[in-house]
């Protein structure tokens, strides 16, 4: 099953939220959509859904142009980022009232459920009503509702962005087995690169409505096309040189080596993160930031140095990459 | 608190007093209301209750045309106003702002300057003297106030809602049935309750579109046992049958108390 996104564009008013948007999702693949808040990412989304219509451009699915069929009859699975779920409905209602009106029998709804249930491990809960459950809970009813859809793409809206980072990390192998194992497609927003990362097999960076890049994580992180998503992938954020050129030289913190001698720097403060440490010093360039190892004691000054061929150089006035 | 409960006490006492004053004079013999001590042996009575209730047609006959036009105009009111306050609700907002404006506009205007021409519309349909008839212009009446509260109770349920029922298949009936409606229950309720009220309470339509006795509603009825003597007012009779009236009212208010007091503060809680 494909996925695909041609020219896609969408207008409000006078505002281009999405400009000539192209993007292909192939069987069983997952793409991030990464970008800050108002890049158009939910807004594709919403596209896709059709819940939204484009402006311009066409939207296929399995091939097929789907650019006038109602969200009701497009046949994709989506889970909210408030989950959504009818407050008014017990957990095993919330999931048969989509298959009642897809026209399955009774009995089939039941077995249905209950399988999903006992999947999502559930089927304690079947008779509580959203409003009963934590968030974690309400995340796999919203998941479960989705997998029941038997849809033709899974679309999931910031899926774990109200919930707390522990359960995010439980949570992403389970639905890694769920969703991103079968053979749809996958869109999925986040604007949560570490997440994007850990999820998807290909990120798109959206800003201001147009696609930044398309890539692997790898790729995104080790030749990022502009300054922009240079500064959206890796954590911690990129360190930007001082330059007195036309060209804008970047580098990781964690490209950078602490020598005996090399560029003078002065320690400004220390985060002790356990596996590593970050530091944050004063250089000649500006500030940077820099990864090392945690069982370094400094002193005020500190000499680092770097492999040139590490740098990301980037044009001053487009932000595009050079080297 | 202390200061709280006097302040519900006065207004308790302030709402109440007529309506107690009311029915003790529904339980009163004539004379006793007009001489201040008057004898206790003579003052009670349920005489008015007899009179009103064994008069020709009985009074029942009036409750039941009143119970039956008020639920008519109800459910017609609904049947038109669910649909499209959930269609307001979603319209573009400039759209929605001008027809709210209107709605608030025409909610506003003082009804009995139309009852001659909606006397004119009755007379050139032949709609006079038929109940169903009456519910027409009682629903388009209580229209636009149900529109503005439910396209209001329609807007404050999330979006996502609706949109995640969609994606799961459902056709606008559907949602509206099986999603939307139950969620709105409490100001569906509360509405109904008002268009209800409207429709038992109207006078000047029903006394100008219903001539036959046994058609008469329940506020023309009331109004003609009072005026039913040329050199008296029959207090006593004229009470009971308020009494009787307010009967039915206070029945379904008790009953969907809940729903109501919901209903009514919904907006307020969520802003």
């Amino acid at each position: 099953m494909t996925l695909q996104l041609i020219n896609i564009s969408r207008r409000v008013k006078r505002n281009w939220i999405i400009r000539n948007l192209n993007l292909e999702v192939g069987d069983g693949e997952c793409i991030a959509l990464l970008g800050p808040s108002g890049c158009g990412k939910s807004s594709t989304l919403r596209i896709i859904a059709g819940l939204d219509k484009p402006t311009e451009g066409q939207l296929l699915i399995n091939g097929k142009l789907v650019n006038n069929i109602s969200p009701v009859d497009r046949r994709v699975g989506m889970v909210f980022q408030s989950y959504a779920l009818f407050p008014h409905l017990s957990v095993a209602q919330n999931l048969s009232l989509g298959l009642k009106v897809r026209g399955d029998s009774l009995t089939k709804q039941k077995e249905k459920v209950s399988s999903i249930l006992s999947i999502m491990q559930l089927d304690e809960y079947s008779e509580r009503l959203p409003i009963q459950l934590s968030g974690g809970q309400r995340q796999r009813v919203a998941l479960a509702r989705a997998l029941l859809r038997d849809p033709y793409v899974y679309l999931l809206d910031e899926p774990m962005s109200n919930l707390d980072a522990q359960l995010r990390e439980e949570l992403r192998p389970e639905l890694r087995r769920l969703i991103l194992s079968g053979d749809q497609p996958v869109v999925y927003v986040t604007h949560d690169q570490h997440e994007a990362m850990a999820m998807a097999n290909r990120i798109a960076v959206l800003n201001n409505g147009t696609l930044e890049q398309i890539g692997t994580p790898e790729e995104l992180y080790k030749k990022p096309s502009s300054l922009f998503v240079a500064r959206f992938i890796g954590r911690p954020q990129i360190n930007i040189l001082r330059s007195s050129t036309n060209i804008i030289k970047a580098i990781r913190p964690e490209d950078i080596q602490i020598k005996a001698e090399g560029i003078r720097c002065r320690l400004l403060q220390k985060e002790w993160l356990g596996i590593n440490q970050l530091i944050y010093l004063e250089s000649p360039k500006g500030h940077i930031k820099v990864i090392c190892d945690s069982r370094k004691s400094f002193s005020d000054s500190i000499y680092v140095d770097w492999d040139e061929s590490n740098e990301h150089h980037f044009d001053a006035y487009t932000n595009k990459r050079l080297n | 608190m202390k200061k709280k409960k006097i302040f519900v006490i006065i207004l308790l006492t302030w709402s109440l007093i007529p309506f107690i004053w009311q029915i003790y004079t529904s339980f009163s013999t004539p004379d006793s209301l007009l001489e201040p001590f008057f004898s206790l042996k003579h003052k009670w009575t349920i005489q008015n209750y007899l009179q009103v209730i064994q008069a020709d047609p009985p009074f029942f006959r009036y409750l039941l045309n009143s119970f039956i036009v008020g639920v008519l105009s109800t459910i017609l009111t609904l049947v038109f106003a669910i649909p499209a306050s959930y269609s307001l609700s979603k319209a573009p907002k400039s759209i929605a702002t001008t027809t709210k404006l209107f709605l608030l506009t025409s909610s506003l205007f003082p009804y009995v300057l139309l009852f001659l021409s909606l006397l004119e519309i009755a007379r050139s349909l032949n709609l006079g003297n038929s109940l169903v008839a009456l519910s027409i212009p009682y629903s388009a009446l209580s229209m636009p106030l149900a529109l503005l509260l439910l396209s209001t109770s329609f807007s404050d349920l999330p979006i996502d809602i609706d949109e995640a029922a969609k994606i799961e298949g459902l056709d606008i009936w559907q949602r509206l049935r099986l999603v939307l409606l139950p969620l709105i229950k409490p100001s569906i309720a509360s509405t109904a309750i008002i268009i209800f009220l409207f429709s038992w309470n109207e006078y000047p339509i029903a006394l100008t579109w219903i001539s036959k006795p046994n058609l008469i509603t329940l506020p023309v009825a009331v109004a003609r046992i009072a005026g039913s003597s040329i050199y008296s007012v029959p207090y006593g009779a004229y009470a009971a049958a308020t009494v009787l009236g307010a009967i039915p009212l206070i029945i379904i208010v008790l009953v969907f108390q809940k729903q109501i007091i919901s209903g009514l503060t919904q907006g307020a809680v969520k802003g």
